[in-house]
């Protein structure tokens, strides 16, 4: 049994508190691209970090990344990974519709990884009473050598990592993404707690 | 006499929250749909007053509830409960016969309010 086993009703709240965070960056993400986001409902799992390693390393449709980390407190922190596919990364470029000299491709691709990070993990955070800083984010190279590299060398501990699926369907457009989170085990247990005493308030 | 109440959501949670801000008389009343299916059966079978819809749901989603609701010519009072807040659904819904739209998580007072402005409390 791994840290994150969560009960039906831990894992209906999370459910929740992510959905709702999910609502919000979608907006910030629709207002941002002037358009409407179509909104699934995302699909959460926890993943090892043995298990996460292999998964991305077999993703051979080489992806672009985006990684950027978040603290704040009672052991509150981690690293967000937006991952995306190749073909998608071209789609996000023509939605955005900067001239092409304005502001590269790359620069767009952190632009709107950093929408979607801090607008969902500043709404998570304000549900469970807690308030998070950032660092600056990383757009990782195409290189599974660097990824893996960039994982390891994170500043904490990760035994595991919520993996939230993403799909953005923009209007003709469509594109997938998938929200890694990266938590240490001190961060989950706080977590944990916190979804009890919210559902002890029902 | 408290109305007939239907709350559906996909999320317990959510249903609940919904359910503890309902006053306190009406609470013998309300049935649960969690989902759009489980919905519109109750919705046809029943005479339902009042529906508090959720609308990012697996399967018909709370638009195809809206729609559902439109086709079968119910007379009842829809209120949109949602973490979808884009003004463009909000605008979508109320098109589709909604009352008013609230966003997750509903607070009480906003729930309340709502129900008054429209006659209901």
């Amino acid at each position: 049994m791994n840290e994150f086993h969560l009960t039906e009703d831990q894992q209906d709240c999370l459910q929740e508190l992510i959905n709702i965070a999910m609502g919000q960056a979608s907006d910030q993400l629709a207002r941002y691209l002037d358009t409407f986001v179509y909104l699934k409902v995302p699909s959460i799992e926890s993943v090892e970090a043995k298990d996460l390693m292999k998964t991305l390393s077999q993703q051979k449709n080489t992806m672009a990344v985006v990684s950027q980390g978040f603290f704040g407190y009672e052991g509150i922190r981690g690293e967000s990974l937006l991952v995306y596919q190749e073909e998608d990364s071209g789609r996000i470029a023509d939605l955005l519709g900067y001239e092409p000299d304005e502001l590269s491709q790359d620069e767009q691709l952190i632009d709107i990884s950093s929408i979607l990070t801090t607008t969902f993990l500043n709404v998570f955070a304000q549900q469970i009473d807690n308030r998070l800083s950032y660092n600056a984010p990383k757009l990782l190279p195409n290189v599974q050598e660097i990824l893996s590299e960039h994982l390891q060398q994170m500043p904490f501990t990760w035994e595991l990592a919520l993996k939230v699926n993403i799909n953005y369907q923009v209007t003709d457009y469509s594109f997938n993404c998938n929200m890694i989170l990266l938590i240490p085990e001190t961060a989950i247990t706080n977590i944990k707690h916190v979804l009890d005493r919210i559902l002890e308030e029902y | 006499m408290s109305p007939s109440v239907l709350i559906c959501d996909d999320s317990n949670m959510a249903r609940k929250q919904v359910l503890r801000s309902l006053p306190e008389e009406w609470k013998d009343s309300v049935q649960i749909a969690c989902n759009g299916a489980e919905a519109l059966t109750i919705l046809r079978d029943n005479s339902i007053e009042i529906l508090f819809l959720d609308l990012t749901m697996p399967g018909i989603d709370g638009i195809g509830v809206l729609q559902g609701i439109q086709k079968l010519k119910l007379n009842c009072s829809v209120f949109v409960i949602s973490a979808d807040i884009q003004p463009e659904m909000q605008n979508k819904v109320k098109a589709l016969g909604a009352k008013e739209f609230m966003r997750k998580p509903v607070q009480a007072d906003a729930l309340l309010n709502n129900l008054q402005l429209h006659g209901l409390l």
